[in-house]
């Protein structure tokens, strides 16, 4: 009878009980609004130089500007004003390219798992292929063949992690498929097409969520490593990694130039590994079966 | 083999003289008053309840109850193993007597764990998971038995001589197995090596015997009886069988809701049962021989934990038939009604048989509606090949899961197919359902064959429904009750009020409340989930229903209500059930024909009544000679 309190509406209130998910959220919700309200946040515009003023201290530092609250780098641009506009593209990575790597990945884990036979073979094999090649060296052919944009920042980062989903999305069709339910919803009269949408998916469901907000966190650090070798989107909009590679040259003379971009990107994949790790705490029953009885 | 031979245990392979009456030896061990209480808010919750019992050295104390009774509570408060929080708040546990008696639940933890394995064993009810499986047999009595005190360059040779001790051909090959490479049955041989390797004053077998085939169960029961004979050995057998426990055991105690309601002699409980609730186990279970009787089915079911606070007096009161005002508000003492046996029930030795009244009352619930006997379906020759994967050089020959079975199923008859594990039995309804495709052989629906076109799925899972084994995975967790019992509503366009009304209508017929409607899988009881899979089955009104083992996981007492639930539906709906079980007297008590099977071939088929009364083949005989029968004057298992 106890298990009656876990009706319904339970499973939200677990997750949001779950304090790595509340900070993971919060922290991923500022930094969509920072992206938002970019223009209004930030003190000057992204690519603004100030060649008066380069490589300045923050403004707490002696021979610090008010004006530049965390310093300007080697063109005299605003270290703070580019990061607050940098989020924009991570922002929009953050939350395309899982999206994107997870349909492609699961399509094929959903055909490959429940059909079985050579289809899913041929399928597996495409993946160990995919796996084998280095990740950051096919984004980088991937960029060079598709030349510098957002768009295509994220077919690169999609093209390269969707193999991720698709192992593992695979391995728990295969144990779902062969679920007594299953059958007894074939013998119903429910069509492949229902079963799967009825009575598989929802069973990936908790799997699929953690999978996706790691993916958010990896898919950020993917896009900095890109920019910072200058392979991602068009040389004028500001992104972390470009930063990082701008405040690499001048990280003598100022410090805050590369500590600030890379503060951000850890703090980004934090709260990414954070929710990740608090929704599987908070979803996967064998998890939290274990107080129970 | 020569080792075996060579060494001292090797004598006594041989069967003992059997014993009949067992010297009453010393008192092993005396619970008084044990009480064991769950972590609960705002009062304790008492798991078990004021129990008491003497085991003497050399006797059997069954535990027989139904799940969720507490009988496995007490091999973890003789083990000290409770879950967290349970506490034992009341009562004494002594083992041994007199001066070399000692306190198991005061002594400290170093002299007790000393007593574990060398002079206190247990055998689990799940040998294989209890061996661990990356080591061998041998590895894992190596290392009981270097823990009991034998000599590094002696385990060997100890080791295979406790396997032949329990009847394991070729024991020293066995010691370099692994786990998964034996059978149950050779499992539980090798945790039963185990228990008695020490040479132990006591074992607790907690369903031992639950999970295994039939004849297996009659073979370990035979082990753990000659063992216990020749060593003198007190043995606790925790079961849910209280036909097997009449035969294994000298003294019973029958448990409900974690009291005691029943102690006495294991043969007078048998034959003459006093408490209300042992008379209901009895009743609910069918038989081998003897008249075909409705099944007396307990209403509701065992109460939980958190239903415990409710109860303020007897805790059986709720389903009792024979309750009066008293037994609502106190708790009845355990009275010894005659020498030996006691009763916790106001009505003592005089308990009334008011339980009789159910059983006229639906006398013609046996009767099928025989509409015609031409048959509907027809399985002509029909046989499914296993192929291994083959490698790149040797190509092997497949294994026989079915192989040329021949059947016919008439409108309204039920037909019981039974066989132990292997037999091929669930492969056979697999390929009637149509989840597996035939190698050879076809099935012929009202005349017509199936074969794999999309049209003939849709007029198979029409006429053909089948009913699963583990309803709790049958049931997809995420559905509640009401989208379950019409999920085959779903493949069509149907009004969520038409929808809505065939559930109510479909949870009506398997007997389940209103509210249950809107509940998921997890919410319910294993009774209740095995109604709604039941119910699903019964969407379209198919005139076939395959069973696949429906029973075999629930309680004597839920089983009964399935099973008349069965007899009803066919009376209302006039449904054919194709019934694979395992037990006999389930397949007698619902089927009028049966099919015997053995490694995939029917061996054996014919009218149920004429096939038991008067089997031909062997195995069928087999079969029979593995059940425990009702007349306890034979002894059992030969």
């Amino acid at each position: 009878m106890s298990s009656l309190a876990l009706s319904a509406p339970a499973p939200l209130r677990r997750v949001l009980g779950e304090p790595r998910v509340v900070i993971g959220v919060g922290l991923l919700l500022l930094l969509i609004a920072l992206a938002v309200f970019a223009p209004w946040l930030a003190p000057h515009a992204p690519n603004e130089q100030d060649l008066l003023n380069t490589v300045l201290p923050p403004a707490w530092a002696p021979g610090g500007d008010r004006s530049f609250p965390l310093g300007t780098d080697a063109l005299g641009q605003c270290i703070l004003s580019r990061l607050i506009y940098s989020t924009r593209v991570t922002v929009i990575i953050a939350l395309t390219a899982p999206l994107g790597a997870a349909l492609l990945g699961c399509t094929l884990a959903l055909i490959a798992g429940y059909r079985g036979g050579r289809i899913e073979w041929a399928i597996l094999r495409m993946v160990d292929l995919w796996m084998s090649f280095p990740a950051i060296v096919l984004a980088l052919v991937l960029m060079v063949a598709l030349s510098p944009g957002l768009l295509n920042v994220i077919v690169a980062i999609i093209l390269v992690d969707w193999t991720r989903f698709c192992r593992v999305i695979r391995a728990d069709v295969v144990v779902l498929r062969r679920k007594d339910y299953v059958a007894a919803a074939r013998i119903t009269g429910a069509s492949h097409w229902q079963v799967v949408m009825k009575d598989i998916v929802p069973g990936i469901l908790p799997t699929l969520i953690s999978l996706i907000s790691l993916e958010m966190g990896i898919s950020v650090v993917a896009e900095s490593i890109l920019s910072f070798v200058g392979m991602s989107v068009e040389p004028n909009v500001p992104t972390w990694g470009v930063m990082i590679a701008d405040g690499l040259k001048s990280v003598f003379s100022s410090p805050w130039g590369l500590i600030a971009p890379v503060g951000c990107t850890v703090l980004t994949v934090l709260a990414t590994t954070c929710l990740g790790d608090g929704l599987r705490r908070t979803t996967d029953p064998r998890l939290f079966n274990r107080s129970g009885t | 083999m020569s080792l075996a031979h060579a060494i001292p245990y090797a004598s006594v392979v041989t069967p003992v003289p059997p014993l009949q009456a067992r010297p009453a030896g010393a008192v092993l061990l005396e619970a008084r008053g044990l009480t064991v209480s769950a972590p609960g808010r705002p009062e304790r919750l008492q798991v078990l309840r004021d129990v008491s019992f003497t085991l003497r050295a050399g006797a059997t104390l069954g535990l027989v109850g139904e799940s969720g009774a507490g009988k496995s509570m007490l091999g973890r408060v003789i083990a000290r193993h409770l879950p967290d929080g349970f506490t034992v708040d009341a009562g004494t546990l002594r083992f041994g007597h007199g001066e070399g008696g000692a306190d198991l639940l005061g002594m400290p933890a170093e002299a007790h764990r000393a007593l574990l394995g060398a002079r206190i064993a247990f055998i689990p009810q799940e040998p294989m998971t209890a061996l661990n499986p990356v080591l061998t047999i041998g590895q894992q009595l190596q290392e009981h038995l270097l823990r009991l005190g034998v000599a590094k360059d002696e385990w060997r040779e100890r080791a295979t001589a406790m396997l032949a001790e329990v009847r394991i051909h070729q024991p020293a090959q066995v010691l370099d197995k692994y786990a998964f490479q034996l059978s149950g049955g050779m499992c539980q041989r090798v945790m039963i090596a185990m228990a008695f390797a020490g040479d132990p004053q006591l074992v607790v077998s907690d369903e031992a015997t639950t999970a295994l085939d039939a004849s297996t169960q009659a073979h370990i029961v035979t082990l753990i009886r000659g063992l216990q004979e020749r060593r003198g050995t007190g043995v606790i057998f925790v079961t849910h069988d209280l036909g097997l426990a009449a035969h294994v055991c000298d003294e019973l105690v029958v448990l409900y809701a974690g009291e005691m309601a029943e102690r006495g002699p294991a043969k007078r409980i048998f034959t003459r049962s006093l408490h209300p609730y042992t008379q209901a186990l009895q009743r609910a279970n069918p038989h081998l021989t003897g008249p075909r009787r409705l099944l007396f089915s307990l209403p509701g079911q065992m109460p939980g934990i958190s239903d415990f606070p409710s109860l303020q007096g007897c805790r059986f009161q709720p389903r009792c038939a024979v309750a009066t005002e008293a037994c609502a508000t106190a708790v009845p003492a355990m009275r010894e009604v005659l020498p030996g046996h006691h009763v916790r029930c106001v009505h003592g030795a005089a308990a009334p048989e008011p339980l009789l009244a159910a059983d006229a009352s639906d006398a013609t619930i046996f009767h099928a509606p025989r509409m015609s006997d031409a048959p509907f379906l027809q399985v002509e020759g029909l046989s499914k090949v296993y192929r291994p994967r083959s490698g790149w050089l040797r190509r092997e020959t497949g294994v026989h899961a079915v192989k040329d079975v021949d059947l016919t199923i008439a409108p309204g008859e039920f037909v019981g197919i039974v066989g132990e594990s292997g037999s091929g039995k669930s492969s056979l309804a697999r390929l009637v359902m149509g989840l597996e495709t035939p190698s050879e052989g076809r099935i012929l629906l009202n005349g017509k064959a199936l074969v794999a076109r999309a049209e003939d799925w849709e007029r198979r899972i029409a006429s053909i429904q089948m009913i699963f084994q583990d309803a709790r995975s049958a049931l997809n967790p995420r559905r509640r009750v009401q989208s379950l019992v019409t999920q085959s509503m779903e493949s069509r366009p149907n009004l969520h009020s038409d929808r809505q009304a065939r559930a109510r209508e479909l949870v009506a017929d398997v007997g389940l409340a209103p509210d249950m409607l809107t509940r998921f899988p997890s919410q319910m009881s294993g009774g209740q989930r095995q109604r709604v899979n039941i119910g699903r089955a019964l969407c379209d009104l198919p005139q076939l229903l395959v069973a696949d083992e429906i029973v075999s996981g629930l309680d004597v007492s839920v089983q009964a209500q399935i099973l008349n639930l069965l007899l009803r539906i066919r009376r209302e709906h006039k449904i054919s059930l194709l019934l694979i079980s395992h037990d006999l007297a389930v397949v007698r008590y619902l089927c009028s024909r049966v099919l015997v099977m053995h490694q995939g071939v029917v061996v054996e088929s014919g009218e149920t009544e004429a096939v038991l009364a008067n089997p031909q083949h062997a195995y069928t005989k087999s079969l029979l000679a593995a059940v425990p029968p009702r007349d306890l004057g034979v002894r059992w298992p030969q």
